[in-house]
């Protein structure tokens, strides 16, 4: 798949929002501005992103926890400000600020989210069936990481989707721990993608700190999927530098992390890796870089202002309504 | 009018449902056979798209309902018994009454999961479940239990409509039963108890096959003992207001629950009325329920689910 300059720097914005607001959410968490969770994502972004960016609108997506799934709404075109209030428990967040931590955006074909992991799987068996029956070639992008992919729902989920041919394209982002459990205590092989291979699905591994990489596989992979093929498994291996959650112990395997290993993870940093290719092919400038940077900053501004100048959501007769359609 | 079985009677209304809107499709493992006979024959009628046979995949088939239901889709899951509401309590109990309240009530689930429930056919401890209780402790699943054929029907028809999640609890005992239906289209609406026997000195509420039995011990006692079996038909909704206009009126009541006692609906009832009745009763109520036993194989089931000579011997004594 080739990509035009302005795919490629489209790319490189959204790539830049989604680490901004990577930062800005692990600071309003630490500042308590939070009323509840959030799993930082920098520096393994670039496969949110680079799943996301090329979607149609009216494709439908499961965002991945990893960073709360910013970058890959972000990608999708929705305008973060709202998930953001969402995290700060305010009326005009996404879910009026009873969800917090999930995310709705119906027109962007983000249909809900679920915070216990192996949902994407079932439910999207749902999508994909209905997405078949609409007809109108919408397909459906479930994210997830490796440690979901240990649930049980990923096996009903998968074969079903591949016998029913559904078009469902699975986008793992494989970082190596499952919250504080490393791959290698989860899963016995080197590629988590050779799970798909056993329902005859195609699977294809890719570099996820190559945002570039990352888009075109997931583009072939939605292609197969909108011509009616069926199913595709990507495999983004990526990493994590940061603990689980912020605040939670930077541990794994009941051991605290070799942070040389981390440093020299940290060396596979997507942004600035893209950044430096896009310099020298001549697709951006360093100008452009300070002009995207300085954007992305003000668009985080505004959505912190918006949230902080947000009421709060304390309206109790919003319990009944919400529980029940008339 | 004519002569339905309970489980004919749940079959028209899937194939009236499935005729009248094309948004209606129902998945399940063996639905194209259906072993107690309630889906069969609507493949032919509705073809492969529509009634979809599906591996023994609880969550998929559970989990695909909700993602259609997201899409304006109308599915019905059907989950053969009860007791496998379990492999599937994920979907079924946290991700479906949950998801439109959690997402600000944008969204509505229009979901109906059907399975049979119930003992009272020696098939053990896996298969005998009446697990309502459970469901009525997760706000936002509505639960129907519909004890004859005439209110299978019309209980179905209007839990297909309802823009909610709803189980939908057949009883596996009352497949044999046979009642008039009528040739005309009709509803009942959920939340609307029925009074069965109208009677003056106690109050026995029971819902699906336990109201079959109830309204057996009331015939019993008549001449001796002038008893009013109410049916609640629905649990989620429940039409409370019934059931206290006839403690009012009799002042003793005798619940009858098949689930297991302990935590039990039974008890949930009880304190219902206790809080908005308590002034009103004659005596303390009493309930008839499963013993606190999983559900025996074999002939050792009758030690464990209510008898009838139980529900007899609560009435008695409630009305000393």
């Amino acid at each position: 798949m080739k990509f035009s300059k302005k795919d490629l720097i489209k790319l490189y914005t959204n790539l830049v929002r989604a680490r901004t607001f990577d930062m800005l959410c692990t600071r309003l968490l630490a500042e308590g501005k939070f009323v509840s969770f959030y799993h930082e994502g920098a520096w393994g972004d670039a496969a949110g992103v680079g799943t996301a960016t090329f979607l149609r609108k009216d494709d439908i997506l499961y965002p991945h926890h990893r960073a709360h799934g910013f970058p890959h709404m972000i990608g999708k075109g929705v305008d973060p400000k709202y998930y953001l209030a969402e995290h700060c428990g305010r009326a005009t967040g996404c879910c009026s600020g009873v969800g917090t931590v999930h995310a709705l955006f119906e027109e962007y074909g983000i249909l809900g989210q679920s915070a216990i992991l192996g949902a994407q799987f079932t439910v999207s068996v749902g999508w994909g069936l209905a997405a078949k029956k609409n007809g109108t070639g919408q397909v459906v992008v479930a994210s997830f990481g490796d440690g979901t992919l240990a649930r049980g729902t990923w096996h009903e989920g998968a074969n079903v989707a591949v016998l029913w041919k559904l078009p469902i394209v699975y986008v793992l982002e494989n970082n190596g721990i499952a919250q504080y459990v490393s791959l290698e205590k989860a899963y016995p092989l080197k590629d988590m993608a050779s799970l798909a291979a056993g329902y005859g699905m195609p699977a294809v591994v890719v570099d996820g700190q190559d945002i570039v990489a990352v888009a075109e596989a997931v583009g072939e992979a939605v292609k197969r999927a909108r011509q009616g093929k069926g199913p595709t498994f990507v495999e983004c291996k990526t990493i994590r530098v940061t603990s689980h959650g912020y605040g939670s112990p930077h541990m794994v395997d009941g051991e605290q992390r070799d942070m040389n290993m981390v440093e020299e993870l940290k060396k596979r940093e997507p942004l600035s890796m893209y950044e430096k290719n896009l310099l020298k092919q001549g697709i951006i400038t360093k100008e452009d870089i300070e002009e995207i940077a300085k954007a992305a900053k003000e668009e985080a501004a505004a959505a912190e202002k918006f949230a902080m100048e947000s009421p709060i959501q304390e309206d109790a007769s919003i319990l009944d309504q919400y529980l029940y359609a008339e | 009018m004519r002569l339905l079985q309970y489980n004919e009677a749940i079959n028209e209304a899937l194939s009236e449902e499935l005729a009248r809107d094309e948004k209606v499709f129902l998945l399940g493992e063996g639905v194209g056979v259906s072993s107690l006979a309630t889906t069969r024959g609507l493949v032919q009628k509705f073809g492969p798209d529509r009634v979809i046979d599906t591996p023994i995949a609880e969550a998929a088939i559970t989990g695909c309902a909700i993602g259609a239901a997201t899409m304006g889709y109308r599915p019905i899951a059907d989950l053969m018994y009860s007791d496998f509401l379990y492999t599937a309590a994920d979907d079924v109990l946290i991700r479906a009454p949950q998801w439109r309240f959690l997402h600000g009530g944008r969204q509505s689930l229009p979901i109906v999961f059907i399975a049979g429930s119930g003992g009272y056919r020696k098939v053990g401890p896996e298969h005998s479940h009446s697990p309502h209780s459970i469901m009525l402790h997760h706000p936002g699943l509505k639960v129907v239990v519909p004890s004859t054929p005439y209110d299978a029907k019309g209980l179905l028809k209007a839990s297909i409509r309802d823009d909610n999640p709803v189980f939908y609890m057949f009883h596996k005992a009352l497949i044999g039963m046979k009642e008039d239906i009528p040739e005309e289209e009709y509803i009942i609406p959920l939340g609307q108890a029925k009074v069965r026997r109208e009677g003056t000195d106690v109050t026995v509420v029971a819902a699906s096959y336990m109201n079959y039995l109830a309204i057996q011990a009331a015939d019993k006692l008549k001449g001796e003992i002038s008893v009013e079996v109410i049916d609640p038909r629905t649990l989620e909704p429940l039409d409370l207001d019934t059931i206290l206009k006839s403690v009012i009126k009799t002042g003793r009541v005798v619940i009858v629950d098949e689930d297991t006692e302990r935590c039990g609906f039974a008890g949930e009832l009880m304190a219902q009325i206790m809080e908005h009745a308590f002034d009103e009763l004659d005596a303390p109520i009493k309930r008839v329920c499963a013993a606190n036993y999983p559900i025996p194989s074999g002939f050792l089931e009758k030690f464990v689910l209510p008898q009838p000579a139980q529900i007899l011997a609560a009435i008695r004594e409630v009305v000393k």
